[in-house]
């Protein structure tokens, strides 16, 4: 039972998170919404989801990031802001060292790809899914 | 050597309605949303705790995959509870359950005794059946 209301709790925290990737988000502030200390709580959310707040925290920016230069026509700079940085060049080597090229390289890239006009390359699913729901094998 | 189940389809009668059911209803995380090229919706769903294996939530539609016959069948079969959506795990089958009822899923059986643990078995809103088990 004590397992079921701690992992309750957590998701309440991890639902904070993803609520308010875009703002500013402090450990503390996290932890509050869980009724944890901010160490028990870094410790917990490593050890349930296998992340700790701040990489999960990272890896949803990035994603809404990667999502908005595909689907908008947002600036680099516009597109940071949105997902809660305000550093651009922060941004940039991120976006940089985790995606693999920087953001103005992903758009390009694939935007090319793309058949149409701010949507994702059929590239970006598994090719299983592409060949079976789109007719598309990857070049 | 395949070292795990990275996507596993979950075909639903509507995305959206889907979406909804596995997100607000049974607690789970949307993994990917994406708008891919050929007007097609790339929408995966996760349980929180678990990001490895995402469930695609997928529409049976006229495509290269089926004709329109056949995406009408499926979506018949679907109705008709002729798919599964496989088996979630829970730390505590009674509590999840009762918390899943009072949201408004619905269950064919409540949890029971079985050899392997305790299980309750619901039905998501396509009609797809799930398991719902507390291993022993």
């Amino acid at each position: 039972m004590a397992a079921n209301n701690r992992l309750k709790r957590l998701n309440t925290g991890r639902d904070f998170i993803a609520d308010n990737y875009q703002t500013p988000l402090s450990l503390s502030d996290i932890a509050k919404c869980s009724y944890m200390s901010p160490y028990h709580f870094l410790r917990v959310f490593k050890d349930t989801y296998g992340e700790t707040p701040n990489e999960f925290l990272t890896r949803l920016r990035l994603q809404q990031a990667k999502k908005m230069l595909i689907t908008e026509n947002y600036s680099i700079s516009e597109v940071c802001e949105k997902v809660g940085y305000s550093s651009l060049g922060s941004f940039s080597s991120l976006f940089l060292k985790r995606v693999g090229v920087a953001p103005t390289v992903y758009r390009r890239k694939l935007w090319a790809l793309s058949s149409e006009a701010y949507c994702f390359p059929a590239q970006t699913i598994p090719a299983c899914f592409a060949y079976k729901f789109l007719g598309k094998l990857a070049n | 050597m395949i070292t795990s189940i990275a996507h596993s389809t979950i075909y639903v009668l509507n995305q959206e309605e889907a979406l909804d059911f596995y997100k607000n209803k049974l607690g789970f995380e949307v993994g990917d949303d994406m708008k891919v090229e050929g007007d097609f919706r790339w929408l995966t769903v996760h349980p929180k705790s678990n990001s490895q294996l995402q469930l695609v939530l997928a529409e049976p539609k006229e495509g290269p995959m089926f004709t329109k016959d056949s995406a009408e069948k499926i979506r018949s079969l679907i109705s008709e509870g002729a798919f599964g959506a496989g088996v979630f795990e829970t730390e505590n089958c009674q509590k999840t359950y009762q918390e899943l009822v009072a949201k408004g899923v619905e269950f064919m059986q409540p949890p029971t005794e079985q050899l392997y643990g305790v299980e309750a078995m619901g039905v998501d809103n396509s009609g797809n059946w799930f398991s719902l088990v507390q291993r022993k």
